[in-house]
């Protein structure tokens, strides 16, 4: 319980730090502070995702249906505002409910499937989403071309008092605050997996599901609640990139790319760890961003190579490197060489 | 003494083929059974079969008086008082030996407030393991491993622990220390149900041995007996 104890106050102190974050770029960057706030939101999207990934792949299952998930979450606060017009802020949670329902189904009939098989069927299965939202009556979905959703926040300008680049900014950092309050529902939810029994059962289920089951745990019933934690936590996270974005259609809310970013960057971060996927998501996103400024063409050959090195060079991710030069530099400062025993 | 075990007419394989036919036998209470046979003889099958990891085809298992446990699922199993250290360790590399021996005890509701006191047991049974309390199982040598194993079932408060090839890629040495150690749960109160290829130690320490050849029970008898058996000698002793 003290590892839990102390886990949540990093937490909290990561959450005043991203209270607190817009107003000290605005006072470091003035007008720049626009581009970089829109970097350090599309850091926070990044790290909601890849999080949520990686606590589904704690228990082995390499899920290829973010996108759905994401998807349904997005497609869930549009059609709601389209045919009913609730309340703004309503749709959100039932955007992660929506996904958590679709993932429980999924889950329930993909249990048995292992690896490879497992990763297809979820593949299948936002191919299939997809193709069934745009088949749905234009008058609920929107077909292809998708439904329009309203803002979260819409900052109005001020003639005298502010400038124009502060609407952007305020704007951004209504949404900066929404994706932070996402991230600090995902690291909690990372973090009691992590100090509780779940670990344990995650972690036997992942190695070895005979040996979970000869401790006790329930295979089945571990992938699935991984599932749905995973989606619910997917789904907030699409619910408000379709604010954001203001409009959903099945070509952007069903992307693969959605799902590549979800699984690439634990990976790159570090699998089976809160921070791996939160550090994977900040550097990636600089990198795209340096490399987006440094060759505007071609930039993603560049983003192609840095993750194909990381792989190779980094087995264990960002979180796995620095753990090695930590202990290297602690076993050089006491005298000792060479690794653990 | 009551029985511990008992199962009759007992079939189980994988797919299409049927590694065990009609296999019967039975473990009393505070025994040590050895089950001997060569490669591919259904001892590990057997062992998966009790556990609930493979599915019987037919046949009865009771355990401790419990019956119609043959079918139910390995959580259910070990609930019943049923222990199992399985072949090659698998143990979870990534966490320290405290977590995995933790892990042991953590989803069972019988064992979890026993699990101080267990803890303590395993620690006093294998201090190296006391030892390195906080290093990663992924670090140990093979024999910490194997003791680690053990200690991960015994921290479920077994009644009844099946051990599955404990001497594997083990020095002399080492399986010594090992099969000492299987002695000395066993006179604590543990039942032990054992599967080894090392036929000479194993039949040294057990109360009785099984004989199993292609899937099927063709000899029983005390371990002393057995290792004066010529046709044991001659098949897995090379005498």
């Amino acid at each position: 319980m003290r590892g839990l104890t102390r886990d949540l106050v990093v937490t909290a102190a990561l959450a005043v730090l991203l209270v607190f974050l817009p107003a000290v770029l605005r006072e470091v960057f003035g007008r720049a502070s626009v581009s970089y706030l829109s970097l350090a939101t599309n850091a926070l999207v990044l790290a909601v995702l890849a999080l949520s990934w990686d606590m589904l792949a704690r228990t082995g299952q390499l899920s290829l249906a973010h996108a759905a998930f994401t998807g349904a979450g997005a497609y869930t606060v549009a059609v709601l505002f389209k045919l009913t017009g609730a309340p703004l802020w309503l749709g959100i949670p039932l955007g992660g409910l929506a996904a958590a329902v679709l993932a429980l189904g999924l889950g329930s009939v993909t249990l048995r499937l292992f690896g490879i098989y497992f990763a297809i069927a979820t593949l299948a299965f936002t191919e299939v989403l997809k193709a069934a939202v745009q088949r749905l009556p234009t008058a609920v979905a929107g077909g292809a071309a998708g439904i329009n959703v309203p803002a979260l926040f819409r900052p109005t300008f001020v003639a005298g008092s502010m400038e124009r680049w502060e609407v952007a900014f305020l704007r951004n950092q209504g949404y900066f605050w929404v994706y932070a309050g996402l991230l600090v529902v995902a690291v909690v939810i990372s973090v009691v997996i992590q100090r509780s029994r779940l670990r344990a059962a995650f972690t036997a289920v992942r190695t070895n599901e005979q040996v979970a089951g000869v401790m006790g745990v329930n295979p089945a019933r571990m992938k699935l609640l991984a599932f749905v934690l995973s989606s619910f936590v997917a789904g907030l996270l699409g619910a408000v990139e379709a604010h954001r974005l203001g409009s959903v259609s099945p070509d952007g809310a069903f992307s693969v790319h959605t799902t590549v970013l979800a699984l690439v960057t634990p990976i790159f971060g570090g699998l089976y760890t809160t921070l791996g996927p939160i550090l994977g998501a900040t550097v990636l996103a600089g990198i795209e961003e340096t490399l987006k400024r440094t060759f505007s063409e071609g930039y993603l050959i560049g983003y192609g190579i840095v993750l194909v090195a990381s792989i190779l060079f980094m087995p264990r991710g960002l979180v796995g490197l620095g753990s090695k030069l930590f202990k290297r530099g602690g076993a050089s400062a006491s005298g000792t060489t060479g690794e653990r025993a | 003494m009551g029985r511990a075990l008992e199962i009759s007419g007992l079939r189980a394989g994988y797919g299409k083929i049927t590694v065990l036919w009609d296999v019967d036998l039975h473990v009393d209470e505070g025994e040590l059974v050895t089950i001997i046979g060569a490669n591919g003889a259904g001892k590990t099958t057997l062992l998966r079969t009790i556990s609930g990891l493979v599915q019987a085809r037919a046949g009865s298992m009771s355990a401790f008086g419990a019956t119609s446990l043959l079918g139910s699922s390995a959580a259910r199993i070990v609930r019943s008082g049923i222990g199992h250290v399985p072949e090659g360790r698998q143990l979870f590399p990534l966490m320290t030996v405290r977590e995995n021996l933790e892990s042991g005890a953590e989803y069972l509701s019988r064992a979890k407030p026993n699990a101080a006191r267990n803890r303590k047991l395993v620690f006093d049974l294998f201090p190296r393991l006391a030892e390195r309390g906080a290093q990663l199982a992924g670090t140990l040598s093979g024999g910490e491993r194997q003791m680690l194993a053990i200690g991960r079932a015994l921290m479920s408060d077994p009644r009844l622990l099946l051990v599955d090839e404990p001497s594997l890629g083990l020095s002399p040495a080492l399986s010594l220390t090992v099969f000492r150690a299987l002695r000395q749960i066993n006179a604590d109160g543990v039942t032990v149900v054992l599967v080894e290829q090392n036929v000479q130690q194993s039949l040294s320490i057990a109360d009785r041995a099984y004989v199993l050849e292609n899937g099927e029970v063709v000899k029983e008898g005390s371990g002393r007996e057995l290792l004066g058996d010529p046709g044991v000698r001659a098949a897995y002793l090379s005498l």
